[in-house]
């Protein structure tokens, strides 16, 4: 292996910060048109930052945050195995009860479901457990899954904002700024928490106070056995404990000096030992295979490609005099700095993945410590984490839970448009970002 | 050895691609079959069959991807199913039509006839020269011409 990574010398002598943006700047330009795969694209432009000379593989690396990947990896396998059970299944029907089924009341329960399981797992995963269940109930009550659909989509946007593990710019955030699990629950699931019961009131308004179900229907639903969806009961007791364990340590990891990466992988490894250990080799085998295929590897490798794209024009200096930029242009203004990184965060998060915004944003902010205090830096983490999180409420395309849950949508026979979307999610993004104004105002300005 | 020997189901009917699916599952019921042969000005569309059928009674949140895998929760919901069987009176067979069945013709190599009939899994339509219907094949069709020829 080489020694201490040396100045790499960048292809035909050209300037590293020309030769880095041109593949930032094409990598996330093909991404946003969707049209190449963006892993694909990801990890070409990664390829591209070592081979032009930008990089050293061994600074290629050290740029991607294995933090992060394990913490998504391992949540995924916890998941992976834990949606088996027909937990989640269970979950929705028995909230569907309490309500007895009324659609309102439905509508209120599921985004609150949504929201609670989004705090705790990926959007994604969420919105495909709970789509499938919400259609089938709207399917019984006889009335149109839209307004649902459309709650669900904003519920897990909101409620990923709330935790560190809650939507993968948090856990780069968290990850890149050393912020707990206790961190993101304190200062970030208040107005996760607000945002989320004053949406409910628009939706309320147009289509809440319409929605109807006949007595008969609503029965029907009433009569739905929750526990008949639990397939696997033992499954469901061994998930839950090992799910209780990785939250304590979540928890707790500051005081015990341990990261949520570890934690995540470890209870992973446990849940899979504990489905295994009395099985056959030849079984074992297979089990573990299956459950690793259910990993969303095309997400993972997107996260490390654009790590180390990133990686590239950070050390080329290009995100230093971004920071500079701001800066200056905000006038060293700390407010202005956080309300601008909010806005302008939710604005492109509306249309633009957030994930790649946020990888570039970190290093930019992290660049900023000179010019502000730790405890500012701190505002402005969460500026970004709000504006990143809320912002994909904006647009169909601003999350990809949105998207999956129009794909659902669409098979369904009851399609979500785009416009239509955007007419009634991105006021009530708006006004999640201006609430999230004023709670930044209030507590840290 | 070619199909041309063996009997084939000449059907009585073909549904036009504008037919209700409540009108193709009549028919189905009617004359006994599991499939039933769609055509547009005589020439051959397609196969509806009572495999799709039944799932357009089921609901669509647990016959797509990713959706339900279980619906032993749902108790006895035979209002819904109703109701779906209701709604197949809107709908069209063009939604349901498999077009993409391999067709026979009537002197196919019995080998690879055979073949296609084990890998779909339901009988299949046999064309003339000309794309009409000439009868579906069935498997059981094919195995009893099969005992017979070779005297087993």
């Amino acid at each position: 292996m080489h020694g201490e990574a040396s100045t790499s010398q960048v292809i035909l002598g050209l300037s590293p910060l020309v030769v880095s943006l041109s593949i930032f700047v094409l990598t996330y330009a093909i991404i946003v048109t969707e049209r190449i795969n963006r892993s694909v694209v990801a990890l070409l432009g990664a390829g591209l930052m070592v081979l032009s000379g930008v990089l050293h593989q061994t600074e290629a690396f050290h740029g991607i945050d294995l933090n992060t990947i394990s913490l998504l990896t391992g949540m995924m396998v916890i998941v992976a195995i834990t949606q088996k059970s027909g937990v989640f299944q269970y979950v929705a029907i028995k909230a569907t009860k309490v309500v007895k089924a009324d659609p309102w009341g439905l509508l209120v329960m599921l985004s609150l479901v949504t929201a609670t399981f989004s705090a705790l797992l990926d959007n994604v995963t969420t919105v495909l457990l709970i789509a499938p269940v919400t259609l089938l109930i709207t399917d019984a009550l006889c009335i149109s899954p839209y307004p649902f659909l459309f709650s669900v989509i904003l519920a897990s946007n909101i409620g990923g904002t709330a935790t560190l593990i809650g939507d993968p710019p948090n856990i780069m955030i968290g990850s890149a700024a050393r912020l707990t699990f206790n961190d993101f629950l304190v200062n970030l699931a208040p107005v996760a928490v607000l945002v989320l019961l004053l949406t409910l009131i628009p939706i309320y308004l147009v289509w809440g106070r319409k929605l109807q179900a006949t007595a008969e229907n609503r029965a029907l639903v009433m009569a739905f056995n929750e526990r008949e969806s639990i397939t696997d009961a033992r499954l469901l007791k061994q998930a839950l404990a090992v799910i209780a364990l990785v939250i304590l340590g979540f928890v707790l990891a500051h005081h015990i000096g341990q990261e949520p990466g570890t934690i995540a992988m470890f209870g992973a490894a446990l849940l899979l030992l504990l489905r295994v250990y009395d099985k056959q080799a030849e079984e074992q085998s297979h089990a573990i295979h299956h459950t690793f295929g259910e990993v969303e590897w095309v997400t993972i490798f997107f996260f490390v490609g654009l790590f180390v794209v990133v990686a590239g024009i950070e050390k080329a200096g290009a995100l230093e005099l971004l920071a500079h930029e701001i800066v200056a242009w905000t006038g060293g203004d700390f407010a202005i700095t956080a309300y601008a990184i909010l806005w302008v965060s939710a604005m492109l998060s509306a249309v633009v993945d957030n994930i790649p915004f946020v990888a570039t944003m970190i290093p930019v902010i992290q660049s900023m410590s000179g010019v502000f205090t730790p405890e500012q830096i701190n505002t402005l983490w969460w500026s970004l984490a709000l504006g990143a999180c809320l912002g994909g409420n904006g647009s169909l395309v601003g999350a990809s839970a949105n998207l999956v849950v129009a794909g659902l949508a669409e098979r369904a026979g009851q399609p979500i448009r785009f416009l239509p979307f955007m007419l009634m999610a991105f006021p009530l993004m708006l006004s999640s970002i201006a609430v999230s104004h004023l709670y930044l105002w209030l507590r840290y300005l | 050895m070619t199909i041309e020997a063996i009997p084939l189901i000449t059907p009585t009917f073909c549904l036009g691609p504008d037919s209700s699916q409540w009108e193709a599952l009549e028919q189905l019921l009617e004359n006994g079959l599991n499939h039933a042969p769609v055509c547009e000005s005589e020439s051959w569309l397609g196969l509806v069959t009572v495999h799709d059928l039944l799932g357009e009674v089921l609901p669509v949140s647990a016959r797509m991807e990713h959706g339900l895998a279980h619906l032993g929760f749902v108790g006895d919901a035979t209002a819904m199913l109703a109701a779906h069987l209701q709604e197949m009176k809107q709908r069209t067979v063009k939604d349901l039509v498999r077009r993409d069945v391999p067709t026979l013709r009537r002197d196919h190599g019995l080998m690879e006839a055979a073949l296609l009939l084990y890998q779909q899994g339901i009988s299949l339509p046999v064309l003339g020269s000309d794309g009409r219907l000439l009868g579906m094949l069935s498997a059981r069709a094919l195995l009893k011409y099969l005992a017979e020829k070779s005297g087993v």
